[in-house]
């Protein structure tokens, strides 16, 4: 018995420290989907994820800048990812979420249309940006590849600058 | 180190404190020179400066305090008479000690600044030589006999035995003395030792009375359990007076007065620095015991605490809300009894506190005022004018972040004053009025605001000066100086660019200034008011609120959208309908008493789609920023609702017409609006205010070609009815002619026409163009007639009349065909598909 169990420590601690190894080479993204596709940010830039609130709208502003919000005695500005993609806006479903994303001081609330997973990605799975794309514009960081599918990973700094 | 850089602050910061009042009572000296309470006082600061720098070896800083003291010394002696050549020299050595002590407080030393030359004249002055303009100072030098007592008179022996240098090198070196002993004392002091005390007994004993010594260590003693920071300048301050007394030591402890009260320190004048400062001391320790009373504090803990009281609004709010919901819904409970007491308290405790911190950060506006009598008194000089200041309410308070902006606009304003506005003695007595002109400047509350206001009895502005100035200047068109009102024309003075001096000068004449105060003002959510007559002069009217962080605001609701308007910049609002909604030259504009407004929807700045439009009436919220006014249309008035500014945040931040936002009691967020810059954005959105009518207009018939649309021209001369026909012909419209306003009329009635527009001359016979659009309006049907005027009246009061009588818009002649043309296409809806 006390075999088996020094066995399946020894086990674990391997799988750990192996882990440890690889922990470099991780990424951490959480996934979502904005509307046919799947995109993904870093989860050390997501402050919180929360369910929709109302907003106010900001006049003079882009279509895509819903508005502000409050997030426990903050106001933060709200945009919605579909308009700022170029896509038709939606009605919010029961799966709609508000992630709220930071870089440095700069934060966003992003309307996405649901939730996929948190995603452990090797970096070395991580391929550039598509090239077609000029690289000061790209709102993209690069294209992560898992086993069926791809998702596109997103550069926070880039959704988080203000361009009007 | 520490010790010593702690010292040092509580010196400058000292320092600071006393050349503030320093300056007001110089100024204040000029005009009473022998004020002896004054001259102390003066003296007294030079002296502490003196002292206190010198055991801080600020050598510079020491000699030319010094050479400062000593002049005033004389005159409070009565050895020296100030006049303003003198007053001039004193003044300048006193702003060269206010750059030495800014160069301390930057660099910590007080090298790099040339005080010989200003040493020099002071010295000079004291002498009563070398400088010609003082010729008359030396008259007053024998003066002094009846006022000394024979003993200081011995001790003035005493001085006048040696040079000026032999003294003056005396007294350095018993300076330099005294102060390495000082230095030693206080050291032992801090440690409690008193060996330093009883080693300096002898001393004192041997050149005074045991009971001065004895006065002086119980002040010390007292004064430095009172406020040790303050050891500093404390601790130098007994020392100086030792060093003065060494020199004569006799006379001081003659008179045995001196020894028993501080009172008879007058009578042993000269040669009593010591009873003196025994005297300054007692003053201190008047204003020592206030002084403990009060805690510096770092204002960054003070912005802290006033964030920290927004967010607890914010949940007073909230919870106020929550509990109106709760009583809504539990009515009749016995708990809701105690919530309601629990709400109630909270909210009043918050408000108590809130008013508790903002008061912590008020600051008396006498710390801004204080600095114009010397400005006053430096301009008149320079201008070779008679100004007088008048300052009354200097101890109103308000918040430190507007003290600190008010300033600058309040010294544009007082050099405008004196500029523009006092004229020259020769010009006053011309005009009959007294030769000096006098500025008051006042502070007063004014409910949540205070008021600032500057009065001067110069020559006032003049309306139609400043109009052709600005034409000149192309800030305005004549057009615009046609219509503007008489305030509306004091207003122009604000513009960038503007000015009214011929020439530049080193007071004014840039266009700069007046502007700044402008910019400020709106900045600190205030308003400016002017008022003036020409010839009795100009008063300034500041108005700004008492806090910024938290500020009352009216809730406005636009469909189902709400703004914050902050009330300071809310005059008044009002209720009309529809129908009193005019519009000239496609602009909606109101009559609200004698007065008239421009308006402007709330929806069309802010892009608010109109989704119904239910109500005949619409309020106004009559909005005031500096001197300019608007009417704001809204859909509602929510109501009164004190709020916290938070910023929108890097991302959005410039957002043109907003403000900021706040946080409301449920939890929404509302956007404040930005007065000044909706003010602005008010000027370029064009109005939709009227358009319902027109819209209403397309009943009167499809029209399928230009000669669907009909057109009367009504004026009484022949050539200007075919100038008009020749520019609509183009167009190809119907076109019909009438002589005079009845026989307008009756084609009208006669109905054979639909007309959609009418040019109508003002003066003609039978019937003027007021009185026939006053008629047509009277039935309903042509309620949707454009009438527009031709006319070559240009006056406001014309105009005014116009739109009163139902008027669209007023041509003025000449006019050139196409604008005539784009006048009657814009107005009866021409469709230029057709």
């Amino acid at each position: 018995m006390s075999e088996k169990l020094q066995q399946i420590i020894n086990k674990q601690h391997k799988t750990l420290s192996g882990d440890d190894v690889k922990i470099d080479e991780v990424i951490q993204l959480v996934g979502f989907i904005v509307g046919d596709e799947e995109f993904s940010v870093p989860i050390l830039s997501i402050q919180e994820i929360i369910k929709p609130i109302s907003w106010t709208r900001v006049p003079q502003t882009p279509p895509y800048i819903l508005g502000v919000f409050n997030l426990r005695g903050s106001v933060i500005p709200l945009i919605d990812l579909r308009s700022r993609f170029g896509l038709e806006m939606q009605k919010h479903t029961e799966e709609t979420r508000f992630i709220v994303m930071k870089n440095n001081d700069d934060v966003a609330g992003f309307v996405i249309d649901r939730l996929t997973e948190a995603i452990r990605l090797p970096k070395k799975d991580v391929g550039p940006a598509p090239d077609t794309i000029s690289e000061e514009e790209s709102m993209i960081d690069g294209v992560g590849k898992q086993a069926d599918r791809i998702i596109t990973i997103l550069k926070v700094g880039k959704l988080l600058e203000r361009n009007f | 180190m520490d010790e010593f850089q702690e010292i040092l602050q509580d010196f400058l910061v000292e320092s600071f404190e006393l050349i503030e009042q320093l300056d007001q009572d110089l100024v204040e000296l000029e005009s009473r020179p022998d004020d002896l309470d004054l001259l102390n006082r003066i003296f007294r600061v030079a002296h502490t400066i003196k002292g206190a720098s010198s055991f801080l070896n600020f050598d510079v800083l020491t000699h030319l305090t010094h050479h400062m003291e000593n002049l005033l010394n004389m005159a409070r002696h009565g050895d020296l008479v100030i006049d303003a050549d003198v007053m001039d020299v004193i003044l300048e050595s006193i702003d060269l000690m206010k750059a030495l002590l800014v160069r301390i407080r930057d660099s910590g030393e007080d090298s790099g600044l040339e005080v010989e030359p200003c040493v020099l004249r002071l010295d000079a002055v004291a002498n009563g030589t070398s400088i010609p303009k003082s010729a008359g100072a030396p008259a007053a030098a024998p003066e002094p006999e009846p006022v000394v007592t024979p003993a200081t008179s011995e001790g003035e022996e005493d001085y006048s035995g040696m040079s000026e240098e032999e003294v003056e090198a005396e007294i350095e070196r018993l300076i330099t003395l005294r102060q390495a002993e000082d230095a030693a004392k206080r050291a032992a002091h801090a440690g409690e030792t008193s060996t330093a005390q009883t080693e300096e007994e002898p001393d004192y004993s041997g050149m005074s009375e045991e009971e001065v010594e004895a006065e002086i260590e119980r002040l010390i003693t007292l004064r430095q359990a009172e406020d040790a920071a303050k050891r500093a300048q404390k601790g130098s301050e007994p020392e100086a007076p030792k060093a003065e007394s060494a020199p004569a030591p006799a006379p001081v402890a003659a008179p045995p007065a001196a020894a028993h009260k501080s009172e008879s320190a007058p009578a042993a004048k000269t040669a009593a620095p010591a009873p003196k400062k025994v005297e300054s001391k007692d003053d201190e320790n008047r204003g020592g015991s206030a002084v403990e009373q009060t805690i510096r504090v770092d204002v960054k803990r003070l912005d802290h605490l006033m964030n920290l009281i927004g967010e607890l609004v914010l949940g007073k709010n909230r919870l106020i809300k929550i509990n109106d919901d709760v009583e809504e819904r539990y009515e009749g409970e016995a708990f809701l009894e105690e919530l309601n007491q629990v709400v109630s308290i909270v909210s009043l405790v918050t408000t108590d506190l809130q008013i508790a911190v903002m008061k912590t950060r008020m600051l008396p506006i006498g710390k801004v005022f204080n600095k114009f009598p010397r400005m006053i008194r430096d301009l008149s000089r320079e201008l070779n004018k008679k100004i007088e200041l008048e300052i009354t309410g200097e101890e109103t308070e308000l918040d430190k972040s507007i003290v600190e902006e008010i300033g600058d606009p309040l010294v544009h304003i007082i050099r405008n004053s004196c500029d523009h506005g006092i004229e020259t003695p020769e010009m006053r007595l011309a005009a009959g009025k007294e030769e000096g002109g006098t500025i008051q400047l006042k502070a007063y509350h004014e409910g949540n605001h205070i008021v600032i206001q500057i009065i001067d009895d110069g020559k006032g502005l003049d309306a139609e000066m400043l109009k052709q100035k600005s034409i000149e200047k192309n800030i305005i068109t004549e057009k615009e100086a046609d219509t503007m009102s008489e305030k509306e024309a004091f207003g122009l003075i604000f513009r960038p660019g503007f000015s009214t001096a011929a020439q530049v000068t080193s007071v004014s004449g840039r266009g700069v200034g007046m502007d700044v105060v402008k910019t400020n003002i709106e900045k600190l959510n205030g308003m400016i008011d002017i008022d003036s007559e020409v010839g009795q002069g100009t008063s300034m009217k500041l108005k700004i609120p008492l806090t910024l962080a938290i500020i009352q605001a009216l809730l406005v609701g636009v469909q189902e959208e709400y703004y914050a308007i902050p009330l300071a910049s809310v005059l008044e609002t009002v209720r009309i309908s529809k129908d009193e909604i005019y519009t000239v030259e496609s602009r909606s504009v109101m009559r609200l008493r004698d007065e008239v407004l421009s308006l402007v929807h709330i929806g069309d700045i802010f892009e608010v789609e109109r989704v119904f439009d239910n109500s005949e009436h619409a309020y106004v919220v009559v909005l005031g920023l500096a001197e300019s006014k608007i009417g704001l249309i809204v859909d509602s008035l929510v109501g009164q609702e004190e709020i916290v500014i938070k910023s929108l945040g890097e991302y959005l931040k410039g957002i043109e017409g907003i403000a900021g936002a706040t946080i409301r009691g449920d939890g929404g967020v509302t956007l404040i609006v930005d007065v000044a810059a909706l003010m602005q954005m008010a000027k370029s959105v064009k109005s939709t205010v009227g358009q319902e009518s027109a819209e209403a207009k397309g009943r009167s018939g499809a029209k399928n070609s230009p000669t669907d649309y009909c057109v009367m021209i009504v004026d009484d001369s022949k050539t200007d009815r075919t100038i008009m026909r020749k520019a609509l012909e183009p167009m190809g419209i119907t076109l019909v002619e009438a002589n005079d306003g009845v026989e307008a009329l009756n084609i009208l009635k006669q109905g054979e026409y639909n007309f959609d527009g009418m040019l109508v001359d003002i003066e003609m016979p039978r019937m003027d163009g007021y009185t026939l659009a006053a008629e047509i309006k009277k039935y309903n049907k042509y309620k949707n007639l454009a009438l527009i005027a031709v006319t070559s009246r240009t006056g406001k009061a014309d105009r005014m009349r116009g739109v009163e009588s139902g008027m669209v818009e007023y041509i003025t002649k000449p006019y050139s065909p196409e604008y005539l043309m784009n006048v009657v296409k814009r107005n009866i809806k021409f469709n230029e598909g057709l």
